[in-house]
């Protein structure tokens, strides 16, 4: 049987599942609402926020939505997020324009968005509005170690198909002798003009 | 000799490779995520592909086999017997093949993975970077594959373009040891070390003149390509399920900037030094590490102009771009992993050489 028999009804069977997807998309487009479990209040300047959580407590790499709701609605009102946590190195800030979340435009967030490490993070809010700038600050989020198996034993077994090609190329250098045959076989023969 | 086989698993790549670029900028400019999304299945049916095309031609030369006819090496590389003799399996569709499967297996666990940590896109989670190395697996074996064809047309043209694939891949793997908070640039280091390595490979394997310049040419026309595509996948991808672009973007593609654009200039380098190395009858032991310290330190310093540029200043290690301290490092960065890359270059191309010695008569 030729191959391209054999292989035909894979490659039909791809091109269904393609053409067929955007269909099967459709009902997709109820994607969760956000939920909010628990809420922090900051005073950033004249402005209030109120920072919503869709899990509590938090736990590190378990990602979540935050929202972030300025008293009064987003209208005439931009700034940057600041968030500094034991992941990031002495004195950097994760910073990032706020941004309306994806599900739910009236407010601003982070959509699943997971913090890496356990401790102490802090969220420091900077806006711009009507009544000028102001910057407040929620401090002392606690994040809880991470959830699941350690990570250094998800490590292991996730390096093992590199550990099988770094030892696969160990076999083969150790079988063949490469530097021993870079002459033998002409790879870089020397005088040896290339083909035209 | 039946391409189709080899293209198909070369086209599997491919797809893995459109897939990944495409789900990254679902990510970044789109967000909400399920496991069942159309960048989801072009990666997954990417490696499916490739996989049942390598278990295919395993099944046919096992089956060649035990009809008495020898396995030819040009076909795939050379047999090896899996599992006490069961099947003969050539090794470049062993590998491609071995690698798809363990993309279906890492498969499963990083979807346990996203139900106990939820759906963030962070690209080097464990189970991610065990999927890249798989896909990666899968690449290298269509590079096996087409350097044992070298004799063929077919299997050079392959080649030229199977090799851009993984150069394209690799920066997604390095990625992952930015968390370790190295010294130097992980993504840099990766991305000197394999470009360089891989198309000096593929230029002493097939000992042909352009060889690098033409890896050099699908490279920068991949790049454009995803350049253009990615960002208009998730734009028509987010209109067709109904959901609005996230704020604030960037407009760059996210994967795009650890690639290097400027092969071409260090492609010519190589070339140069190549062809003026076999003229003046220079030392094989050593001619692989100079010129891959040379494509390596043009490479390197490409980067600091490509992603200084790409992101405003800031040079790849974080420092100003145009600091001296910033140009000194990257310099000694390019020496030293081009020429341990032209090292390995050049026993790779042997290994491949060796690994089907037959189509080796043409090029004497």
């Amino acid at each position: 049987m030729r191959l391209t028999t054999l292989l035909a009804p894979y490659v039909m069977g791809a091109v269904m599942l393609l053409t067929a997807a955007p269909a099967q998309a459709e009902p997709e487009q109820a994607y969760a609402p956000v939920e909010v479990v628990h809420t922090e209040q900051v005073q950033a300047g004249p402005y209030h926020l109120t920072v919503g959580f869709s899990t509590w407590p938090l736990r590190a790499m378990q990602s979540l939505d935050f929202t972030f709701v300025p008293d009064g609605g987003l209208s005439g009102k931009s700034g940057t997020l600041a968030m500094t946590g034991p992941g990031l190195k002495q004195g950097m800030r994760r910073e990032s324009p706020l941004s309306r979340h994806p599900r739910k435009r009236d407010v601003w967030g982070l959509d699943i968005q997971s913090l890496p490490t356990a401790g102490q993070w802090s969220f420091t809010f900077t806006v711009n509005g009507p009544r000028g700038q102001g910057t407040g600050t929620l401090g002392n989020v606690t994040v809880l170690e991470q959830p699941g198996p350690p990570l250094a034993l998800s490590w292991t077994l996730c390096s093992l198909p590199v550990l099988g090609l770094i030892a696969f190329l160990a076999v083969a250098w150790r079988r063949h002798r490469p530097s021993r045959r870079l002459a033998l076989i002409g790879v870089l023969k020397i005088r040896t003009p290339y083909r035209p | 000799m039946n391409p189709a086989p080899a293209y198909t698993v070369l086209a599997g790549t491919l797809m893995s490779l459109a897939g990944i670029h495409w789900d990254v900028q679902w990510h970044v400019d789109v967000g909400p995520d399920t496991f069942f999304t159309l960048p989801h299945l072009m990666l997954y049916s990417g490696s499916a592909i490739a996989g049942i095309a390598s278990l295919v031609m395993v099944l046919r030369v096992t089956s060649a086999q035990r009809a008495g006819h020898p396995a030819d090496p040009a076909v795939g590389g050379s047999p090896v017997r899996v599992l006490g003799g069961r099947f003969t399996a050539p090794l470049g569709y062993l590998v491609a093949g071995t690698g798809a499967a363990l993309f279906l297996l890492y498969g499963l666990l990083d979807l346990w993975w996203h139900s106990l940590y939820g759906f963030d896109a962070v690209l080097d989670s464990p189970p991610h970077v065990a999927l890249f190395i798989s896909i990666s697996l899968t690449m290298v074996g269509s590079v096996i594959v087409f350097a044992a064809a070298r004799a063929q047309p077919w299997g050079r043209i392959g080649l030229v373009a199977g090799i851009p694939v993984l150069i394209m891949f690799t920066p997604l793997t390095t990625n992952a040891f930015s968390r370790l908070g190295l010294p130097i640039d992980a993504r840099l280091a990766g991305s000197v070390f394999f470009a360089v390595c891989l198309v000096l490979m593929g230029a002493i394997t097939l000992r042909r003149r352009r060889v690098a310049l033409s890896i050099a040419v699908v490279l920068g026309l991949m790049q454009l390509f995803l350049w253009w595509f990615s960002p208009w996948a998730a734009r028509v991808y987010a209109d067709y399920v109904g959901l609005p672009l996230r704020d604030n973007l960037v407009g760059v593609p996210p994967l795009l900037p650890s690639i290097p654009m400027f092969m071409l200039v260090a492609a010519l380098v190589i070339e140069g030094l190549l062809g003026l190395g076999r003229r003046r009858g220079w030392s094989a032991r050593w001619l692989p590490q100079l010129v891959g310290a040379a494509g390596g330190v043009v490479v390197s310093l490409s980067m600091l102009v490509q992603m200084s540029s790409l992101s405003g200043g800031a040079g790849p290690v974080g420092r100003s771009a145009a600091s001296v301290t910033a140009v000194v490092s990257d310099v000694l960065l390019g020496l030293t992993l081009g020429a341990l890359a032209g090292f390995l270059a050049a026993r790779f191309a042997v290994l491949l050489h060796l690994n089907a010695p037959a189509a080796d008569q043409e090029g004497r």
